[in-house]
């Protein structure tokens, strides 16, 4: 199974010089776990910011989100995918790099985001299919 | 060969469920002519669906008649009736979408979602078919059912999604902002129908039980 089947098209996003507070708001709000943090220039430039690293970095150690930028605390350069890997591959390479979710690309555009969840997803939607070609 | 063996299928109830298999095919063919008619935005070949519906209609009447000729026990018909009924009414839909489709523009804000909709909705109804093809089988279609679910959350998730964005878009009138409201509304409301139907199939394996 392609990514592209399984991935999330709408990438909630901030800016890399808002702060992290305004990051915070907008997880919070609409309950997610990360961000892509856009930088300016092109997408395969963009990081990521998750919910783990504003706990790790910033609250458990009692700093005040609002003085501290985005771009201080998010990893870079997003982990990218093509749009036509197959779902075991991007499984994979989440694992090697211990990361909870890859970004889909069409050339160096971002396309969509894939999660462990859809990961999941695609394991049963697989089995399911059986000898099926789809 | 669970539904044959235990039907002992006659030469009548060969025909329905071949005609069953046949309507099936003939929805995902439709849902696949739909989507690329939408992403190539070729209005010629979205006039072709309306053929496929009227296609649909007259394989619905054969299975429904071939029914009542007699064709299964008495107390499985109105449950395969009501399902055939249920995959027509999928055609239905598919047929009002491309008519709205037709009748309004689709923004450019909002085309790529709908694309991923119309992509969603293919793969739902090949689902389909393999639950469809494994009832037939006697095999266990829980596992094929949950992945028809997978779908429908993953449109679900997508129709919030759009009629956020399109509350964002000017409308210059009433007609227009209508249109648009029932093209997506019926976008995505097939895979909710075809849930149902993948429903009516469990509860047609179990009555057999």
């Amino acid at each position: 199974m392609k990514v592209q089947e399984l991935m999330k098209t709408k990438i909630a996003s901030v800016d890399a010089d808002r702060s992290v507070y305004d990051a915070v708001e907008k997880m919070v709000d609409r309950r997610i776990r990360s961000l892509l943090v856009r930088f300016p220039g092109k997408d395969l430039n963009h990081g990521i910011i998750t919910a783990r690293d504003i706990v790790f970095k910033v609250l458990a150690k009692r700093l005040n989100p609002r003085d501290i930028k985005v771009s201080e605390i998010a990893a870079k350069p997003v982990v990218c995918f093509d749009k036509n890997a197959d779902i075991a591959e991007a499984a994979a390479l989440m694992e090697k790099k211990k990361i909870a979710r890859v970004f889909v690309c069409e050339g160096e555009k971002i396309i969509g985001v894939i999660s462990l969840i859809d990961i999941m997803a695609g394991a049963l939607i697989t089995r399911a299919r059986g000898n099926h070609v789809s | 060969m669970f539904l044959e063996k235990i039907l002992s299928l006659s030469k009548k109830e060969q025909e329905v469920t071949g005609n069953m298999r046949k309507h099936i095919k003939l929805l995902c063919s439709t849902c696949d002519l739909f989507k690329t008619a939408l992403e190539k935005d070729d209005r010629n070949l979205m006039r072709n669906l309306i053929d496929l519906e009227r296609e649909s209609d007259s394989i619905r009447r054969e299975i429904i008649s071939k029914i009542y000729e007699g064709a299964f026990l008495p107390y499985l018909r109105p449950d395969l009736c009501r399902f055939v009924e249920i995959v027509d009414h999928v055609f239905d839909i598919l047929g009002d979408t491309a008519n709205y489709y037709l009748d309004g523009k689709i923004p450019e804000q909002i085309k790529g979602e709908c694309f991923r909709v119309a992509y969603l909705n293919l793969k739902i109804c090949e689902m389909f078919l393999i639950t469809f093809e494994a009832l037939l089988k006697g095999d266990d279609l829980r596992e094929k059912t949950l992945a028809i679910r997978i779908y429908e959350k993953k449109i679900d998730d997508i129709k919030f999604s759009l009629i956020k964005d399109i509350r964002k878009i000017p409308i210059s009138n009433f007609w227009e902002g209508k249109i648009l409201s029932d093209f997506i509304s019926g976008l995505t409301t097939i895979s909710d129908i075809i849930e149902d139907a993948s429903d009516y199939l469990q509860i047609i394996n179990v009555s057999m039980k």
